[in-house]
Parts: C-alpha cells; sequence; structure tokens
C-alpha cells in the first residue's frame, strides 16, 4: 500500500513537473515583460501645456525621442510612429487608449513653437502624437539617460548623437518593450503585435485567468 | 478490479488537484516588475545618518514617497505597513521601510523621524536636496507637485502614491497601488521573505 502511495505521488509530481515543461515549451500564453517603471515626468509640449506622467497612466504609450534639426530622415523615427498609429485598428484594444509621445532631446532650440511647427511640418496628428520636452537639462537627462535608459549626447555643432530607441509603456507606467537601433527601429509590424500582447493582458488576466497571465511571467514566455 | 482502478483514477485526480493547489506559482498582490538591473541607489539623510539603499542589501526595503503634512493617503499607507509589520513579528527584522520626504521644505530629518515613528519604530525618514529629490523621485515612477491648500495645511503636494519593495539584492520586485490592504502585503512579503 506505502508502495502504492508513493508511486502516486511520483505521478503526480512528475505530471506536474511535464505541465511545467509544456508550458513553457508550447507558450500557450505570451506576455511581455514588466522590465522597470517608467519615469516620471512633467514636460511642456507643442501647444505649450503641461504633459505629465500622471496624464499618461491608464493608457500604453509609445515614447520615441528626437531633435527637430535632425536631418531627414532622421533613422526614420516618424514613419514609423505614422505607421503604428495609422494601422491601431488591427490591434484589438477594448477601449484601451494609445498615445504616441516623442521627447526632444534639444530643449535649446526645441521650443513650444519649434515643436509645433514640425509636428505640422510632418502632418502629425497631434490629438494623439505630442511633442514635449522640458527646459530642465539635467532632470531631462535623468528622465530619457537614466529613465528611458536612451543614450543621447550634444555633439556641440548643434547635432546630438542619440539612439533613436522606441519604449512602449502600459497603463500602470511599467516599460514594456524597447525597440533599439542595434535590433530593430523601424518595425511596426513588431510593435503593433506588442500592443496586442499587452491588450490582451490587461483583457484577460482577472480571476483564475490572472494565475494563467502570472505562470506566464514566472516561466519568461516572452513574446518576440 | 473495476473498484481498483476506480480508485487509483480518483486518487491520482486528488494527488493532481492537491499537488497544483500546493506547488502553484504565488498570485502577488502587488505588480511584479522583472527588472534586469538593481533599483537606483540613492543617498538622503535621515535623523541619524546619510542612508543609502545599498545600505540595506539583504533586507526588503519597502520605498514611501510622502510628506508629514499630507493629510489622507501617507498616513493610511504608512499604517498599514506597521500593521503588516506587526502582523510579521520577527521576520520583520528583515524588513526596513523607508519613507522618502517630496517635501523637504518642510520635512526636517527630525521632524521625518518623530513623523514615522508614530507608524513603526523601524521605519526611517529620509530627505534632501529638491534636485536630489526630483531625481530620486523621477526614476522611480513618482510624480509630485505643490498645490494649493487651506490656511490650516498649507501647501499640499499632490503625489503618486505607489508602495515599492526592494529585494534582498536590491532589485525593484513588487509595486503596490495605493489601496493594498494589510493582509495582501502581509502574504506578499511573507512570500518574498521566504525567497
Amino acid at each position: 500500500m506505502n508502495k502504492f502511495i508513493l508511486n502516486g505521488i511520483y505521478g503526480v509530481l512528475g505530471l506536474l513537473m511535464v505541465s511545467a515543461f509544456a508550458f513553457k515549451i508550447f507558450q500557450p500564453i505570451q506576455v511581455l515583460p514588466r522590465m522597470q517603471l517608467s519615469p516620471a515626468f512633467d514636460l511642456t509640449d507643442q501647444s505649450n501645456e503641461r504633459l505629465t506622467s500622471e496624464d499618461l497612466r491608464g493608457q500604453f504609450v509609445l515614447y520615441t525621442f528626437t531633435y527637430t534639426n535632425c536631418p531627414a530622415p532622421c533613422f526614420n523615427i516618424n514613419e514609423t510612429m505614422q505607421e503604428v498609429q495609422s494601422r491601431l485598428d488591427e490591434v484589438q484594444l477594448d477601449g484601451i487608449n494609445v498615445s504616441f509621445v516623442t521627447i526632444s532631446i534639444d530643449p535649446e532650440r526645441d521650443t513650444p513653437e519649434v515643436l509645433n511647427d514640425y509636428a505640422k511640418g510632418i502632418g502629425a496628428d497631434t490629438s494623439k502624437w505630442r511633442f514635449a520636452t522640458t527646459t530642465n537639462k539635467s532632470l531631462l537627462k535623468t528622465i530619457i539617460g537614466s529613465g528611458f535608459e536612451t543614450y543621447y549626447e550634444d555633439k556641440g555643432n548643434g547635432s546630438f548623437a542619440f539612439d533613436p530607441a522606441f519604449v512602449l509603456v502600459d497603463g500602470w507606467g511599467i516599460v514594456r518593450s524597447e525597440y533599439r537601433y542595434s535590433t530593430e527601429v523601424s518595425n511596426a509590424d513588431r510593435i503593433l503585435r506588442h500592443l496586442g500582447v499587452v491588450a490582451e493582458e490587461a483583457r484577460n488576466s482577472v480571476g483564475t485567468g490572472k494565475l494563467a497571465y502570472e505562470a506566464a511571467h514566472l516561466f519568461l514566455c516572452y513574446a518576440p | 478490479m473495476k473498484i481498483k482502478i476506480l480508485l487509483s483514477i480518483l486518487a491520482v485526480t486528488l494527488g493532481l488537484a492537491a499537488g497544483l493547489y500546493f506547488f502553484r506559482p504565488h498570485t502577488f498582490h502587488g505588480t511584479v516588475i522583472q527588472s534586469p538591473e538593481p533599483s537606483y541607489d540613492f543617498t538622503l539623510t535621515s535623523a541619524n545618518d546619510d542612508i543609502s539603499l545599498s545600505d540595506y542589501r539583504g533586507k526588503l526595503v519597502l520605498i514611501y514617497f510622502g510628506y508629514t503634512f499630507c493629510p489622507d493617503i501617507c498616513p493610511a499607507t504608512l499604517a498599514n505597513v506597521g500593521q503588516s509589520l506587526k502582523e510579521l513579528g520577527t521576520k520583520a527584522d528583515d524588513v526596513q521601510l523607508i519613507m522618502i520626504s517630496l517635501d523637504p521644505e518642510r520635512d526636517t530629518p527630525e521632524k521625518l523621524a518623530e513623523y514615522v515613528a508614530h507608524f513603526h519604530p523601524s521605519f526611517i525618514g529620509v530627505t534632501g536636496s529638491q534636485e536630489d529629490l526630483a531625481k530620486i523621485a523621477a526614476l522611480y515612477g513618482i510624480f509630485y507637485e505643490k498645490t494649493d491648500g487651506s490656511d490650516n495645511t498649507g501647501y499640499l503636494i499632490n503625489h503618486t502614491a505607489t508602495l515599492l519593495v526592494i529585494d534582498r539584492e536590491g532589485y525593484l520586485k513588487l509595486v503596490f497601488p495605493f489601496g493594498v490592504t494589510v493582509p495582501e502585503i502581509v502574504d506578499d512579503l511573507k512570500y518574498m521573505l521566504r525567497q
């Protein structure tokens, strides 16, 4: 009888291990990692209005970083932003708003007026895509450099060296994905797919579903 | 024979159910962060000395941003953490709460020490320059701004009211929203203390 119970316990443990491996290998649920907290900020946008990190809570935000004097095509950042916006209806967002924010690394020249002209010049829909910066250069460096972990440097000749990164932040203010130049900067397909993944998690990660999504985080079942 | 087979199926089913229950992953009440890097190591001033986050490696560190004139959410959160530590008993020796003031104009280190002691004797209150605090708050995702108050309260400070948990190795592990309850804090901290 003892042997019977022991075999039963081994069997159950074995099944659990197989289930765990199967979950990891087949990844029935995929998520994006919760990488870090997005930095808090208080910026001024192209309409000379405040744009704070709190204003963007509860929605997905795609951030980019640039300066308006960046020679065209400037890493095709704007083209990718516009492509993502124009194809948003491909993603099932369930009413979750997506905002687009471009933060200028050149606050001396990129005043609200200049940012406004720039936005008009590239045909940006400023109801969902805002251009902002702060004249507090030290804090700007903290926000972009340390907070978004995006390198930039004033070359002193009117140009900047910078990483043309995209950063996707969820409604809790958590960075969920980064798209670096060295990997794939101009990839609207991947950004849209990732928006779908975080929207699906927001939709389904409730009740017992939350356990499955937390298991997906635990087993690092990350969407490619 | 049939009974034996039925009993075996029943035993395996019950065993699986029990196994799934006992080996299920802990479901955190806070939001889990899988940060690849240790969180920003600040150094600020307490009533006794300057302290750094890295001084508390080996302990769970709870970080709360607030101010002593805060009329509602700060005392509510600190009271909940204080009660949680009491419920953890001796295990609370491995937990340290640090309250970072967002109001350096009015919150002196001494005033902070007196304030946080009301909630739990182990709590530490720290402050620093406006520049340092702005940087630290930004990097921990804490937005804050000064707003008008009444003659009685003086100015108020609106701020993000999350409670952050740093693990023993210095990584940000958990973010509790405002309103997290004592049992929820205790449950997550107990799990982390076992790690």
